[in-house]
């Protein structure tokens, strides 16, 4: 029954909304939305970045992934592993935790 | 949580409320529990066809001759009569709405095979996107062919294999491929694929995979062979080069293992005819020799592991031929290698085999595994749906109850597993099914296994002749109230008074409407009984 915001609306209770003071369209109102910008810039993605959908299906990748573990050489002696942490290449996270403990 | 079972009230309630995000289709097909084929037309006077199966749009029924030397095409429609009177349920339909006629209309009897040709009968592959099905006629096999023109020995031979191309709208035969003195496993279409426009046929006997293509047209057009040549322009170079390798005078066998380069590598074997292994064999073989490698990083343990895992099998490993293939994707096969005994025997659980994944475009092995791998089984058990090449053109062939995609059937699986003595054996009889066949699971909602339990020794998705048994399969619903909702009987109402002769039965449902056939023949060739299932 309260004649609130746009048309008489019926409520269960004719108090309910009351105190609501709706905006007048006639007269719109001064105040601006707060808006919020960030303080750093840790989370903007690089520029050049392209998101697009993987081609290969998620059984595929995880035969190309496999395949490639396996006939990656094994690392040997310590001091070989400088050479081979540049070619170690970032592996999806989808791998690590999908596999169940045999 | 707690649905209401009503009709009605499933109407209302889906009037008001949207199904979660992805359900919409499991939420529409929760609509079969009220909808069943529950009433049953027992031994119905047809035409003596044998029956095929549905397209899996529901659009036609196909249907092969007595003699397999024609096709026949139906469209499923269904009874119309009407009641006049009050009581209409309990009336009985009158006899003759029950006819063969009332639910099919004939289209049309194409002629596929010629005076010493038949019909495959057991197969049928449907393009679902132009409505166009494939068809396969041969001569008679000639167990004992010699193995000429690169033949495998071992394999028989079929002087002709024709396979046809109909658009199912009208019957016209759009494009025929024709493969003489080869042998296509055409039991229920093993050694075909179709995966949306692509076909792969595997020659058994010459050892190749030929992909085609269906164009929209109808024709059927050759896109790449593999088996000799892995790449289009191999055969070229090797010609080109031939004439300088005859001339070298031949050289020991070497030892060291080759790398897996682009052409032309070939490890040279003496007293052989042709000093080249086929291209996807040496594909094969650098990338177990690759693999055996990178595990050991002691360069002596590595060649010992070399010789006892490589080269002491290395007989073995260059026998083996391929038996059967799929697609994983457009690009990627998998390839099912076995011995040459295995290729043609029935049962290929004592023969050792082996599964590769084989890139067709850049012509590399990506994966290989052996038959009892623990690491396929648990690829297999997480993403079995991948196995079963989900299709964009047909939807509802991607909701077929699978262990990936539905509970009930996981447990299953799970409690198998456990129930298993041995793991390995267990693991065996699972990966005995991949490759697998395309297009031989019904996607009826009646096997969703989240709708509906069911004995499924008796009956299931799989199209294949099960032993009849007198006593009806029940079909009883998963959820609360888990009631009995239909039963469908195969045979003669009357059940069958002559218990010695062995009856094999066989299923066909209809995708979309509750309609459904089953055939229960013996193995004398006196006429099928055909019983029609439908909701009334």
């Amino acid at each position: 029954m309260g004649s609130w915001i746009v048309g008489n609306w019926p409520s269960f209770d004719p108090h309910n909304f009351s105190q609501l003071r709706p905006n007048d369209p006639s007269a719109p109102s001064k105040k601006t939305p707060i808006t919020y910008h960030p303080t750093h810039e840790r989370t903007l993605p690089p520029p050049d970045q392209v998101i697009s959908s993987e081609a290969k299906n998620i059984l595929l990748r995880q035969f190309y992934q496999r395949g490639d573990e396996k006939l990656r050489p094994k690392r040997a002696a310590p001091e070989n592993l400088a050479p081979e942490q540049e070619c170690k290449h970032p592996r999806a996270s989808v791998a690590s935790s999908s596999q169940p403990p045999k | 949580m707690f649905r209401r079972h009503n009709i009605t009230a499933r109407i209302f309630e889906r009037q008001i409320r949207t199904p979660s995000p992805g359900t919409s289709v499991h939420c529409a097909r929760r609509f079969y529990e009220n909808i069943v084929p529950g009433s049953t037309i027992y031994d119905v006077e047809c035409p003596d066809h044998s029956f095929r199966k549905f397209t899996e749009d529901g659009k036609y029924l196909i249907s092969f001759s007595r003699d397999h030397q024609d096709l026949i095409v139906y469209r499923p429609t269904w009874l119309s009569f009407s009641c006049k009177q009050e009581d209409c349920d309990s009336q009985d339909l009158p006899v003759k709405a029950k006819k063969f006629e009332s639910f099919f209309t004939r289209l049309y009897s194409v002629p596929l095979a010629s005076a010493s040709e038949l019909i495959c009968k057991d197969f049928f592959l449907y393009a679902e996107t132009n409505q166009f099905g494939l068809f396969a006629t041969s001569t008679a096999q000639i167990y004992d062919a010699p193995a000429t023109g690169g033949a495998i020995q071992g394999v028989p031979s079929i002087e002709k294999i024709t396979f046809h191309l109909l658009r199912l709208e009208d019957g016209v035969v759009l494009d025929e491929r024709v493969f003489r003195n080869d042998y296509i496993n055409l039991a229920h279409s093993m050694g075909v694929f179709l995966f949306d426009d692509l076909l792969a046929i595997v020659s058994l006997r010459y050892q190749r995979i030929h992909i085609l293509q269906i164009r929209d047209s109808g024709s059927l057009v050759d896109l790449r062979a593999i088996g000799e040549f892995c790449r289009e322009d191999d055969e070229l170079f090797l010609n080109s080069s031939a004439q300088t390798i005859s001339s070298v005078d031949k050289r020991a066998p070497e030892h060291m293992p080759m790398n897996n380069a682009v052409n032309g590598l070939h490890l040279e074997q003496p007293a052989q005819e042709n000093p080249f292994l086929t291209g996807i064999k040496q594909r094969l073989l650098s990338f177990i020799v690759r693999g055996i490698q990178s595990e050991e990083k002691d360069e002596a343990m590595r060649i010992q592991s070399l010789k006892k895992k490589f080269y002491f099998h290395f007989q073995d490993y260059v026998d083996l031929i391929i038996w059967k293939v799929q697609f994983l994707d457009r690009h990627h096969l998998l390839i099912k290698f076995g011995s040459v005994d295995g290729a043609v025997s029935r049962n290929t659980d004592s023969h050792p085999a082996f599964f590769a994944v084989y890139n067709m475009e850049s012509t590399e092995i990506i994966a290989f595994y052996q038959m009892s791998s623990d690491e396929l089984y648990s690829l297999f058990e997480q993403f079995c749906d991948h196995f079963h090449v989900p299709s964009k053109s047909s939807l509802h062939m991607n909701f077929i109850s699978s262990h990936s995609n539905n509970i009930h059937a996981l447990e299953q699986l799970r409690s198998s597993k456990n129930k298993a003595t041995s793991f390995s054996l267990f693991i065996k009889k699972v990966l005995v099914s991949l490759p697998f066949n395309c297009q031989s699971q019904s996607p009826s909602p009646y096997f969703d296994q989240s709708l509906f339990r069911f004995d499924e020794k008796l009956i299931s998705a799989v199209d294949r002749h099960r032993q009849s048994t007198d006593h009806p399969i029940k079909f009883i619903l998963r959820r609360p109230p888990h009631t009995l909702k239909f039963k469908i009987k195969p045979g003669p109402e009357a059940g069958v008074t002559d218990c010695r002769t062995k009856r094999i039965s066989s299923f066909l449902f209809h995708p979309t409407l509750p309609l459904a056939l089953s055939i229960q023949q013996t193995l004398f060739l006196q006429p099928a009984v055909v019983n029609i299932h439908f909701r009334r």
